[in-house]
C-alpha cells in the first residue's frame, strides 16, 4: 500500500511538473472596448481564416489617447494547449509581438498593445498554439 | 543538568559508534543508481553506476568515476544565452562561478517542449557519517546528448521571434561554470543505507540543459551571432540505489 502512494505520489508530481498550460475558458466574454476609440483598420474586414481549427470572427485595431488595442469580435475556435494572440508581420509567426494567452474560445474579447507597432509591418492578427507551434487562425489588418 | 550530560554523552557515544563502524566497510563502494526530481514545470530521471574507492584508515572519504544517464523534460523553459563571454564578467576557469551576470548580454529562449537524454561520465565524492548515513557530491565531466527538437521563441532586443527547430547540444564538457558546453548534471545526496545492498537518498540536481537555434540567431552587443542557450534547472526529488 506504501509503494502505491509513494508511486501515485510521484507520478502526480511529474503530471504537475509538466501540466504548465491547459487549453483557454470556453466561457462567452462580452467585452467592449471603450466607446470613445476609434477604428485603425477601418478599411480592412479583418475576417479571420481558419487552417483547421473553425477560427471565425473579426479583429480589429482600436486606438484612443494613443493607446492601441486589439478586439476580436464574435469570435470562436476549437480550443488547444497554449494558444495565444499574435500581432504577426507575416502569416507565419517568424516575426511577432505576443499579445498573450487566448482568454477564451468564444466571444468579444480585448488584447492590450503596450508599444505601438507600425501597422504596415505588423498586419496579421494570429491564433497561435505556442506550444506545438501551429497556427490556428489568422486576420489581415492591413494591407 | 545530569539529564543533559548523560544526553550529550549517549549522543557522543553513538556518534562515535557510528564512526568506528566505517572500520568493517569494504575498500571499494560500487552500485547502481535511480533518482527522480523535479522542480518548476521541469524534471529529470538520471540512473548512473558509480565505482568509489574509500580512502583512509577510517574509510569515511570516497571518490571515484561514474557514468549517468540523464533525462530530462519540461515545458515551456526559458534558456539564456550561454556563452561565458557573455554571460559572466570573466571567463576564468573556476571564477567565472562566481563572476557577474552581464544581463544587458542575455536574450532568452522559451524552449516549448525541452526533452534531452545526456549520456556523461561522471566524477563522486562521498562521505560516510556511520554505516548507515552518508552524503556526497557529483558532477558530469564528459559526454554528448540526444533528444527531441522542439520550437522555441526567442525573445531578443525586444523583438519575439519563432525557431521552428531548437535542438539539444550534441557535445558536453565540463569547463567550470558558464564555461560548460552541452548539459551537464551535478547532485548533492543525503543517503540512508537500508541494509548491505539498499539505500534510499534525499537529492538536489543542478543541470545545464543547452540547446542550440538553426534558423534565427540572437547577435550580441559586440555584434556576434548566438545560437546557444542554456536552462539552469533546480531539481528536488528522491532515490534508490543497489551496492554490489
Amino acid at each position: 500500500m506504501k509503494k502505491t502512494i509513494i508511486i501515485l505520489s510521484i507520478v502526480v508530481m511529474f503530471t504537475m511538473a509538466c501540466n504548465k498550460n491547459a487549453g483557454s475558458s470556453t466561457a462567452t466574454l462580452n467585452e467592449k472596448v471603450d466607446t470613445a476609440a476609434m477604428v485603425v483598420n477601418n478599411t480592412m474586414p479583418g475576417a479571420f481564416i481558419s487552417y483547421g481549427q473553425n477560427v471565425t470572427g473579426t479583429a480589429k485595431l482600436y486606438v484612443k489617447e494613443g493607446k492601441y488595442s486589439l478586439a476580436l469580435e464574435n469570435f470562436s475556435t476549437n480550443n488547444g494547449p497554449d494558444l495565444h494572440v499574435y500581432l504577426s508581420k507575416e502569416i507565419q509567426p517568424a516575426n511577432f509581438i505576443d499579445l498573450g494567452k487566448l482568454t477564451s474560445t468564444n466571444g468579444n474579447q480585448v488584447y492590450a498593445i503596450s508599444v505601438k507597432p507600425d501597422f504596415t509591418q505588423y498586419k496579421y492578427a494570429l491564433i497561435h498554439c505556442q506550444q506545438y507551434n501551429h497556427l490556428f487562425g489568422s486576420a489581415e489588418l492591413a494591407k | 543538568m545530569n539529564k543533559k550530560i548523560a544526553l550529550i554523552a549517549f549522543l557522543s557515544i553513538s556518534v562515535s559508534m557510528g564512526f568506528s563502524q566505517t572500520g568493517t566497510l569494504p575498500r571499494i563502494n560500487s552500485f547502481i543508481d535511480l533518482s527522480g526530481t523535479i522542480g518548476e514545470s521541469q524534471g529529470a530521471i538520471a540512473a548512473s553506476y558509480v565505482h568509489n574507492w574509500r580512502l583512509g584508515k577510517t574509510k569515511r572519504w570516497e571518490i571515484g568515476y561514474g557514468v549517468r544517464w540523464t533525462s530530462y523534460f519540461g515545458v515551456k523553459n526559458d534558456f539564456t544565452t550561454a556563452p561565458g563571454r557573455l554571460a559572466r564578467s570573466t571567463t576564468f576557469p573556476f571564477l567565472i562561478v562566481f563572476a557577474a551576470h552581464e544581463t544587458k548580454n542575455e536574450d532568452t529562449l522559451q524552449v516549448q517542449r525541452p526533452f534531452t537524454n545526456s549520456i556523461n561520465l561522471s566524477t563522486n565524492f562521498g562521505y560516510h557519517f556511520n554505516n548507515h548515513w552518508s552524503a556526497g557530491f557529483n558532477i558530469d565531466v564528459i559526454g554528448f546528448t540526444f533528444g527531441r527538437t522542439s520550437s522555441a521563441v526567442l525573445t531578443s532586443n525586444g523583438v519575439t521571434k519563432t525557431e521552428n527547430a531548437a535542438r539539444p547540444a550534441a557535445f558536453n564538457v565540463l569547463l567550470t561554470g558558464d564555461n560548460d558546453i552541452g548539459s551537464l548534471n551535478s547532485e548533492f545526496f543525503v543517503k540512508y543505507q537500508l541494509n548491505n545492498h539498499w539505500g534510499i537518498k534525499a537529492d538536489y540536481q543542478f543541470i545545464f540543459v543547452e540547446y542550440k537555434t538553426t534558423t534565427i540567431k540572437q547577435t550580441a552587443p559586440d555584434g556576434t551571432m548566438v545560437d546557444r542557450f542554456r536552462n539552469k534547472a533546480n531539481l528536488f526529488g528522491v532515490g534508490v540505489s543497489y551496492h554490489f
